[in-house]
């Protein structure tokens, strides 16, 4: 009997930390305060990593190591909090780690220098000059921009937009509105449950992998680098490609072009339900089975 | 020995004046600032620059922005077309104006026609390596590419204040960026000088600007 009461006790003691959610390893508190749980939270990490998890409680706790020679400042009240490390001194901040838990229908607007991202569940803006960006889970909505790094999205949301300069930006997952962009970086986009999506770059190349969804509207646009659309066997698409330079591939065979002027392809894919434009300077566009 | 001769370079100037000088360049910047007038009263102005740029950033007063808003509407109504309503001046519509405008409304509605009516060649109005004959939609991205280029120019002038405040590696990624975008632009423009009626062409132009306008927004972000 004392062995099973220590058993329920040890696994009471497992609930309550999974329930808190919040693990040792992430490092000592740093902040803990009560807020509402639409509360937001404005971050300011310049350099390090910043991990922010949603959860389940009407609180924000921060956790982890901050550098030696910088302070964190903290400020607000229950419907939000703004919080950053400081350098003491001038020039290059050294490296801090934190782990923010805060409540799932918060938002947080969280910007870094060299440090990198990682969200998960969390919603708002996400911003950094050349840190990694790295989101997942169940949002609201996200924007997320850096200069130079790269941002791997796998979320599920009714909005989304990025932006990064040469940085591969990943599109996964399941959201419905999506306007992405780079300058150099390649963009790659394997979401099938986009409804509206634009997709921009300059000289990156955009690959689009999957099976566009009924009604769905797709615009990308390309100035020297290639679009390259691979989409399954059961794809419906009405496509519309062109380009002023680029070669224009169709890599399906049995499908003639409703209209091919020298520089433009029409054609349908099955019934024709999802609409693809790509427009392109002088890069090349390819559609293929997948 | 210090030399007093050569001056302090811009960017020793601009780190020393925002605190970012590298640790083994400190003390042989200050020990020149100490004994070169020159060079200590342009860290100096600068330092001042970029403090009054600081206090710029912060939330304006409505009572300023009151005082901000008169010479400014008197600026715009001074460029409009038609004057905001009571400082019209009222002026006659005689015959002769009446018969102008029913020719000008006549040619225009002409010009319409002869651009829409159908050609022998059917053409795709998403052609891109063609001239579109829609010259409404033409116009439309022509004022969409206009208006990014305007904005981007507003964000340039910001960014060069802004500039000594930056990161020096954020500067050169920006300035790398723009690089790429300033080339597409630049290919854009001469195909268009080529093919001035190409919608898709101009789509295309509108689209790096926007580019341009976001990359900058993403520089001033940065910090």
């Amino acid at each position: 009997m004392r062995v099973d009461m220590k058993r329920v006790a040890i696994a009471v003691a497992l609930i309550a930390r999974s329930a808190l959610g919040q693990n040792a390893a992430d490092g000592p508190v740093l902040e803990a305060h009560r807020v509402s749980p639409t509360a937001s939270l404005n971050l300011y990490v310049p350099a390090g990593s910043v991990r922010l998890v949603a959860w389940d409680h009407d609180s924000i706790v921060v956790r982890g190591e901050k550098s030696k020679n910088d302070r964190i400042f903290f400020g607000g009240g229950p419907q939000g909090f703004k919080m950053g490390v400081e350098s003491r001194s001038p020039g290059e901040s050294e490296p801090s780690n934190l782990v923010v838990y805060m409540p799932h229908a918060g938002r947080v607007s969280v910007r870094t220098a060299s440090a990198n991202i990682v969200g998960e569940g969390v919603s708002g803006t996400f911003t950094s000059s050349s840190g990694n960006i790295r989101l997942s889970g169940v949002v609201s909505s996200v924007e997320a921009e850096s200069m130079t790094g790269s941002l791997d999205l796998d979320l599920t949301t009714p909005w989304l937009r990025a932006r990064t300069g040469d940085g591969h930006l990943l599109i996964r997952g399941a959201p419905q509105d999506v306007d992405a962009s780079t300058i150099g970086g390649t963009l790659d986009v394997i979401a099938p449950k986009v409804m509206r999506g634009q997709f921009v770059s300059v000289s990156g190349d955009i690959h689009w992998v999957g099976s566009p969804a009924r009604g769905a509207v797709f615009d990308f646009s390309n100035h020297s680098g290639a679009v390259d659309l691979a989409l399954s066997a059961s794809a419906s698409a009405a496509l519309t490609l062109s380009s002023v330079s680029g070669p224009i591939e169709n890599g399906f065979t049995r499908i003639r072009p409703v209209a091919s002027p020298p520089r433009t392809m029409r054609f349908n894919i099955g019934n024709g339900d999802a609409h693809v434009s790509v427009r392109t300077f002088k890069g090349a566009i390819r559609v293929r089975p997948e | 020995m210090i030399d007093l001769t050569t001056h302090l370079t811009e960017d020793e100037r601009h780190t020393a004046a925002d605190g970012t000088l590298p640790a083994e360049r400190r003390a042989s910047v200050e020990a020149h600032l100490a004994g070169c007038d020159t060079c200590a009263a342009d860290v100096a102005r600068i330092t001042e620059f970029m403090k009054r740029t600081r206090e710029l950033t912060q939330p304006v007063s409505t009572s300023s922005l009151e005082e901000l808003w008169s010479p400014i509407r008197t600026r715009i109504e001074a460029t409009k077309v038609v004057s905001l309503g009571g400082t019209s001046s009222k002026r006659s519509t005689g015959p002769l104006a009446l018969f102008a405008l029913v020719g000008i409304s006549a040619a225009m509605l002409l010009a319409t026609l002869v651009l829409r009516a159908p050609r022998h060649a059917p053409q795709d109005a998403a052609a891109i390596g063609q001239a579109t004959p829609d010259s409404s939609a033409l116009r439309a991205v022509t004022d969409s590419a206009r208006a990014y280029e305007a904005e981007a120019q507003i964000l340039l002038d910001r960014l060069e204040i802004q500039r000594a405040t930056l990161r020096p590696e954020t500067v050169k990624e920006v300035e790398r960026n723009l690089r790429t975008v300033d080339v597409a632009i630049a290919e854009l423009k001469d195909a268009i000088a080529r093919d001035p009626r190409n919608t898709a062409l101009r789509q295309l132009l509108a689209t790096s600007y926007r580019q341009k306008v976001e990359l900058l927004k993403r520089a001033a972000n940065a910090g």
